[in-house]
């Protein structure tokens, strides 16, 4: 093994960003290039379900979001390269949302599941006093500063808008919270599954390197 | 903790960037000069979103407006809000397909509540800023719509009142008397502003140098600042202006410039194969 790492030449991650019709998608594809990825945007759940990196962006509610993920079938085929392929996979924002349990926005829906926490939407208790949307920087802090958070400090700046937040119920694996009246999931890696509630590709040199640590991961 | 954000306003008319007083346009150029001359990638690291807005005075061409939009948000990695001239849900649907992540409402607010409900019903509260263009009318602060020319029946209170009962995203509040002067913010708007409101508010016309940013970030009210002053902020003065922020300890996010370089084309084959 050691001897051929000299001449092994480290391979462009071939990225599916899954386009379901909702999302800024364009930023993504920014973000991704700019590391020297590739991208292709995707909606055929088929090529969905046999890719090996997967990208979940969303906008809006998570009740739309599921209906839209569900009409194509594309809810399926994540869960079917997640679970039997090994794919790995990163929610952002609302993206991240849709891989929890439940949402409880606009009605309320169940998500995919890939994880077991709950969306909810911020309380007027818990805000105290904040406003909403959460809109803006805020810090987040890793619990550890390995695979999604390799070569960050303690804790890190990220650009987050929403109303709603995964509730931290279950702590599995590595993961981030961040504080807004009351402390919240902002990030997490569990295994091939990745979320993060801010927007990685709006949050300068620290979103790019979030991106990296995900693909090489 | 929640940072303050800084906000640089691009205004734009017809393929041009504009610079505004009091609302009266000024050419100062395309594009290419805009990317040449303040080598706009690396200035987007001094702000913490971008504002870009269509203020073209004569029929709008949407299209190339939208290719502008995707032009810019190109290598720049923070938030881009853009709007003038939203009318419809289609055209709110356009902006976010061209890279922006927010979208700007004005003169709708007048004409079309509903329509509102229907971006925000599709895209989400948080996806939409409500821009006002206040103007101080005897002791009162009025509403105008349609680029400063109209003025409406509603006070700013009204308005503001309007906006939290949709409820839209943001409120990006703007000063017709300050715009563009470089006088600093009007703090009798920032006075105004009710105590209790509930949207998160942006502040813009006036600032004309970096202590002006300081007048909008000490209130409480206030949770960004915009600038659409091209050539106050032009070279290094925006740069300047948030590393003297950060040293006199205002709240605002941090990140390193220099992984810029050094992430870019991390995983092309071609930069690897070549060492």
């Amino acid at each position: 093994m050691g001897a051929s790492i000299h001449y092994k030449v480290m391979r462009a991650p071939k990225v599916t960003l899954i386009d379901y019709g909702i999302g800024n998608l364009w930023s993504v594809v920014s973000a991704i290039k700019y590391l020297g990825a590739q991208v292709d945007l995707i909606s055929d759940p088929e090529k969905i379900s046999r890719a090996s990196i997967l990208l979940l962006p969303g906008l809006g509610s998570f009740r739309k979001g599921m209906e839209a993920l569900k009409d194509t079938g594309i809810d399926k085929a994540i869960l079917r390269a997640v679970n039997d392929n090994d794919a790995r996979i990163l929610g952002i924002c609302m993206g991240m949302q849709l891989m929890g349990s439940y949402g409880s926005e606009d009605g309320g829906a169940m998500g995919l599941g890939l994880i077991p926490n709950r969306v909810e939407r911020f309380t007027k208790e818990e805000l105290k006093g904040n406003k909403i949307p959460h809109v803006g920087f805020n810090t987040v802090n890793f619990s550890d500063r390995k695979g999604l958070f390799k070569d960050f400090p303690k804790s890190s700046d990220f650009y987050f808008t929403h109303s709603y937040r995964m509730l931290l119920e279950k702590r599995n694996g590595i993961h981030a919270t961040c504080v807004y009246g009351e402390e919240f999931l902002a990030a997490f890696e569990v295994g091939n599954i990745c979320g993060t509630q801010f927007h990685p590709e709006k949050s300068q040199t620290n979103g790019l390197l979030l991106l990296r640590n995900f693909l090489q991961g | 903790m929640l940072k303050k954000r800084v906000i640089f306003t691009l205004l734009y008319d017809n393929g041009s960037f504009m610079l505004s007083r009091n609302f009266r346009l000024q050419k100062v150029g395309d594009l290419q000069w805009l990317k040449k001359n303040y080598n706009f990638s690396k200035l987007s690291f001094s702000i913490d979103e971008l504002v870009i807005l269509d203020v073209t005075r004569t029929e709008r061409d949407r299209k190339k407006f939208l290719n502008h939009v995707r032009a810019l948000s190109e290598e720049c990695f923070i938030p881009i809000a853009a709007g003038g001239g939203v009318r419809d849900v289609e055209f709110a649907h356009s902006l976010v397909n061209n890279g922006a992540d927010k979208i700007v409402i004005n003169s709708l607010v007048g004409q079309s509540i509903e329509t509102i409900r229907n971006i925000v019903a599709e895209l989400g509260s948080q996806c939409v800023v409500a821009s006002i263009d206040a103007k101080k009318v005897k002791n009162e602060y009025m509403v105008y719509t349609e680029n400063g020319t109209l003025q409406q029946s509603f006070s700013l209170q009204e308005w503001l009142d309007k906006l939290t009962e949709i409820p839209v995203g943001e409120v990006y509040l703007n000063s017709i008397d300050r715009d563009g002067t470089g006088q600093g913010y009007q703090k009798e708007l920032i006075e105004f502003i009710p105590v209790d409101f509930q949207l998160p508010i942006i502040l813009s016309g006036g600032a004309g140098k970096y202590q002006h940013f300081i007048e909008g970030l000490e209130s409480k009210k206030v949770d960004a600042v915009a600038t659409a002053h091209l050539f106050n902020f032009i070279g290094n003065s925006l740069e300047d202006s948030r590393i003297a922020l950060l040293k006199e300890g205002y709240n605002l996010a941090k990140w390193d410039v220099n992984n810029f370089e050094s992430i870019k084309d991390i995983f092309s084959p071609a930069e690897k194969s070549s060492k």
